[in-house]
Order: structure tokens, then C-alpha cells, then sequence
């Protein structure tokens, strides 16, 4: 019996509590939508900056992890040689990916490099190109560590690297990483500080319903659930009206820029 | 019921409100607080209510020593008793009934409980036939009237007034003085700050009176100011 009541008290709080909460998101219609309005409104800028910086971060990674440098073997180089040098490559740290190139292969992109001019090409072997590994890196900062460990593998006759490239997109990588961490951070900040004032704005406009709880007596939790539970509904409210913003509009960017971006790389052939 | 006990109170900007108050309200009684404007009659109801600490002394209400109450009790403790104000503060988009039961809500009633206290009380201050009317559409008294009701549907020991007739023309303020007695008479203690003269003088209650933060009379059946 005195379980029984205890569950009813319980279900006549909780029913009170959303009724009261879901009522107050309706009642104050004004301050609702202020408070909507400047939620959404922050966590579009907070999903379009996100979005942004994810977008160069993944655009430069890709970038980054076709960087690298081509490994040439002596022309001398056996089979055996090879198989060799490519299990020793394999087990430098911070290389990414090997991708050999044969001799045949490099006279073909050769061939098709001169194009008109193929002839010549004209009573030379394949073999005039010696075998070369492509290297990437997992990470550019170690381009030259990586670069100073082949050099000291026996049958390496030269490496080839851009230096100068990858030196600048580290560069670059590194500071639009920390901007992009920097604005988001603002971002962060500045939607805390605007739905806390927001919160003590509609705690003033009902102070008088607060102070008159108070001296009926009732508990700060009790005082303070339907404005957690107000604040949960326009929080969830302003989410979803911002996910189905942000995402609009990234597939409206995306539709647009997509053909407009590419990434090229080319591979060298050296004599 | 309510013992002060050397009490006094200090405000942070060095005021002395109550200087070494000692008196004692007992079940049942009917108490009026007198005196003038920042006399310390306020700072007395706020003590009792336990919006403020006594700096010094001690404060006991229900048998129980509130000088230490952690926050935490203190809603407990106001359940103990009814309060009415000068200005009524009702819910000004709740209805008459809604105003009543919110005070019920808040103590966690059940549903059956609200439907069966609330009209009880409101025929008790005889607005029975008000309960879906608007705050805004009644006179003073009435919303007086429902203040009380508010005060009064949570069973307290005792009802705490702070200047209930403060806005209200003489009549309406003897009805609802008439009001309080009744309500004494039932058994409620009841405790009045005032300076409605008239109403003190013709009531014949205890007064007690302050004056510059020092409790100078307590008369056990007096006026508002003292025969000489």
C-alpha cells in the first residue's frame, strides 16, 4: 500500500515536471525563440567551422600521404636486390606506403611523356631506367630521418624528394590544424557564455514564481528540474534544426566543389 | 514554537537590525509585531522564515535549533509554516485553483489529495465560487483571501504575515484579520507584522513591539502603542 502511493507520488512529480517544462518552452513563446535562434544560430557556425577544418585536414592528409620521395636502385640491382631492399624499406618507421616502379614501367611513362617526340626513344632498352621505389610518409615531419635511413641501404643509388613541397605543407598542415582547434575553441566558449546568460535571463523573467516556490517550501531540485527539462527540449530543438542545416548546406558545397578539387601527383623518371 | 534567544543581527554593511532579542511565541498564539518603518520588524520575519542567520544567539522553531540549518533543510523547515505577503504574489497566469494547488504540487501531494485540500481551503476563505477566475480579476482582498488559502492548504503549524492589510482599506484588512483569528481558533499559530493601529488596537492580542532593533514591550493582551 505504501509502495503504491510512493510510485504514484512519483509519476504525479515526473508528469508535473514535463507538463511544467514542455508548457514553459510554449508559454514563453518570446524568450523560446530568442533562445532558439542564438543556439542555432552558434551551432551552425560551430558545424560550418567544423566541417571546414575537417575538410582541409582531410584534404591535406591526402596530400601529405602521397608526398614522399622516389628511391632509385643501382642499374646492377638483382631480383634479389630488389626483394631485399624492399623488406628493408619496409621496416623504416613513419613510411607510409612503397610502390615499385620497374624498368618497363618507367620507359612506358617516359614514352608516353615524350608523346610526339617518341621516336626518340628509338633503339633503347627499358633497362636504361633503373628500378625506384615510391615512398610515402605517414607523417612529413619525418621526411628527413626517413630520407638520411634509406640513404645508408646498400644498392641505393639516388634519392629524389621534394623538400621543399613537403617542408611547406607541414608547415601549413601544422597551422591550419591549430586555427581550426583555436576557432572551435571560441566557438565553444562563446555558446557556453550565451546559453548560460540566456538560462539566467529566463531564471529573472520567473523570479517571482521562484521566490513563491521558495517560501512554500520547495527543494532547489524541485525548483530547478522544469527549467532542465525546458532547457533539454529547445537544446534538442535547436540540434536537430542545425544538423539539418548544416548538413543542406554541406551537401550544397559539396555538390558545388567537389569537381573543382583534385589532387595530382606524378611520378619522376630519371636516366 | 518559535523561541528567540539572545538573538541578533548584524547585516554585512554594519547595520544592527535586532539587538539581543529574547522572546517566545507558543502554540496557538496570536502575536502581532509592531513598529515602525526599519525598526527591525522585517529583519524579525526574515529570521523566522530563514531568509537570514542571526549573527548572534539562537533561534528555535518547532523544537528544533535552526541557527545551523544547512540550506539543504531549510524548504522543509518553510513547510512548517504558511506565509502571506503585503503584495498577495500570486501566479498571475494560474487561475485562483492553480495558485492553490501549485503550493501542493510543490510538497509533492498526490493528485487525489490536491483535489480534495484545495477546495476545502478556498471555502474555508470563502471563494469557493472564484476558483476559475484569474488573479488580475479579483479585488485586493480576494487576492488576499487566496493567499491565505495558499498558506493554509499544506496543514502548517503556523502562518507567518508580513503586512497582509499593507494594501488593503480598512474593511477588506478587518476581514481578513477576522479571517486570521478564525483561523486561530482552529488551532494555527499565527504570527503578524504590522503598523495598522486600528487593527492592533482593536484585536487585543499579544504585541509585540520594536523599536531601533531592541524588543521593548510584550504585552499578552495590548495595543499598538503603550498606555501610559
Amino acid at each position: 500500500m505504501i509502495e503504491k502511493v510512493g510510485i504514484v507520488v512519483r509519476f504525479n512529480i515526473i508528469s508535473y515536471f514535463l507538463s511544467e517544462g514542455i508548457s514553459n518552452v510554449f508559454k514563453n513563446k518570446k524568450s523560446t525563440f530568442a533562445c532558439l535562434s542564438v543556439m542555432c544560430a552558434t551551432m551552425l557556425m560551430f558545424g560550418l567551422f567544423y566541417a571546414i577544418g575537417e575538410n582541409i585536414t582531410n584534404v591535406l592528409r591526402q596530400v601529405e600521404s602521397e608526398q614522399g620521395m622516389q628511391v632509385f636502385m643501382v642499374r646492377e640491382a638483382t631480383e634479389a636486390d630488389i626483394t631485399r631492399l624492399r623488406e628493408e624499406l619496409r621496416g623504416i618507421d613513419g613510411i607510409n606506403d612503397i610502390t615499385p616502379v620497374t624498368s618497363e614501367e618507367a620507359f612506358e611513362i617516359m614514352q608516353n611523356r615524350l608523346g610526339d617526340r617518341r621516336h626518340l626513344m628509338a633503339g633503347h632498352e627499358p633497362t636504361m631506367f633503373p628500378f625506384s621505389f615510391i615512398v610515402t610518409l605517414t607523417d612529413l615531419n619525418l621526411n628527413d630521418s626517413v630520407q638520411y635511413q634509406i640513404s645508408g641501404l646498400s644498392n641505393v643509388d639516388d634519392i629524389t624528394s621534394r623538400n621543399d613541397t613537403i617542408n611547406a605543407l607541414a608547415n601549413i598542415g601544422g597551422w591550419i590544424r591549430a586555427i581550426t582547434l583555436i576557432i572551435l575553441l571560441i566557438l565553444i566558449m562563446i555558446s557556453v557564455f550565451i546559453i548560460s546568460n540566456t538560462i539566467k535571463l529566463t531564471v529573472h523573467a520567473r523570479r517571482k514564481e521562484i521566490s513563491i516556490m521558495k517560501y512554500v517550501g520547495a527543494t532547489n531540485g524541485f525548483i530547478r528540474t522544469p527549467f532542465i527539462i525546458e532547457g533539454i527540449i529547445i537544446g534538442l530543438l535547436s540540434g536537430l534544426f542545425s544538423i539539418v542545416l548544416v548538413s543542406i548546406g554541406y551537401t550544397l558545397i559539396e555538390g558545388w566543389t567537389a569537381p573543382r578539387i583534385s589532387v595530382n601527383t606524378n611520378i619522376n623518371v630519371r636516366v | 514554537m518559535i523561541e528567540f534567544k539572545n538573538v541578533s543581527k548584524t547585516y554585512a554593511t554594519g547595520t544592527e537590525a535586532v539587538h539581543n532579542a529574547n522572546f517566545k511565541i507558543e502554540k496557538g498564539d496570536f502575536a502581532f509585531l509592531v513598529g515602525a518603518s526599519g525598526s527591525g520588524k522585517s529583519t524579525l520575519i526574515k529570521l523566522i522564515l530563514k531568509e537570514e542567520d542571526p549573527t548572534d544567539g539562537s533561534l528555535i522553531i518547532n523544537g528544533r535549533d535552526t541557527t545551523f540549518l544547512k540550506p539543504k533543510r531549510v524548504p522543509y523547515l518553510r513547510r512548517s509554516m504558511g506565509v502571506v505577503f503585503q503584495d498577495f504574489r500570486l501566479l498571475p497566469d494560474k487561475t485562483v485553483y492553480e495558485n492553490v494547488a501549485f503550493a501542493m504540487n510543490i510538497v509533492k501531494a498526490t493528485p487525489k489529495h490536491i483535489r480534495r485540500q484545495v477546495p476545502m481551503v478556498l471555502s474555508l476563505v470563502g471563494l469557493s465560487n472564484k476558483s476559475k477566475v484569474y488573479p488580475h480579476e479579483l479585488s485586493g482582498g480576494e487576492q488576499q483571501r487566496v493567499a491565505l488559502a495558499r498558506a493554509l492548504v499544506n496543514n502548517p503549524s503556523m502562518i507567518i504575515a508580513d503586512e497582509p492589510t499593507g494594501n488593503l482599506d480598512p474593511d477588506t484588512a478587518w476581514e481578513i484579520m477576522t479571517l486570521l483569528n478564525e483561523i486561530n481558533l482552529r488551532g494555527t499559530t499565527i504570527v503578524i507584522a504590522t503598523h495598522a493601529k486600528d487593527v492592533v488596537d482593536k484585536m487585543k492580542k499579544r504585541v509585540i513591539e520594536i523599536e531601533n532593533g531592541n524588543i521593548v514591550r510584550d504585552d499578552r493582551k495590548g495595543g499598538y502603542s503603550s498606555e501610559i
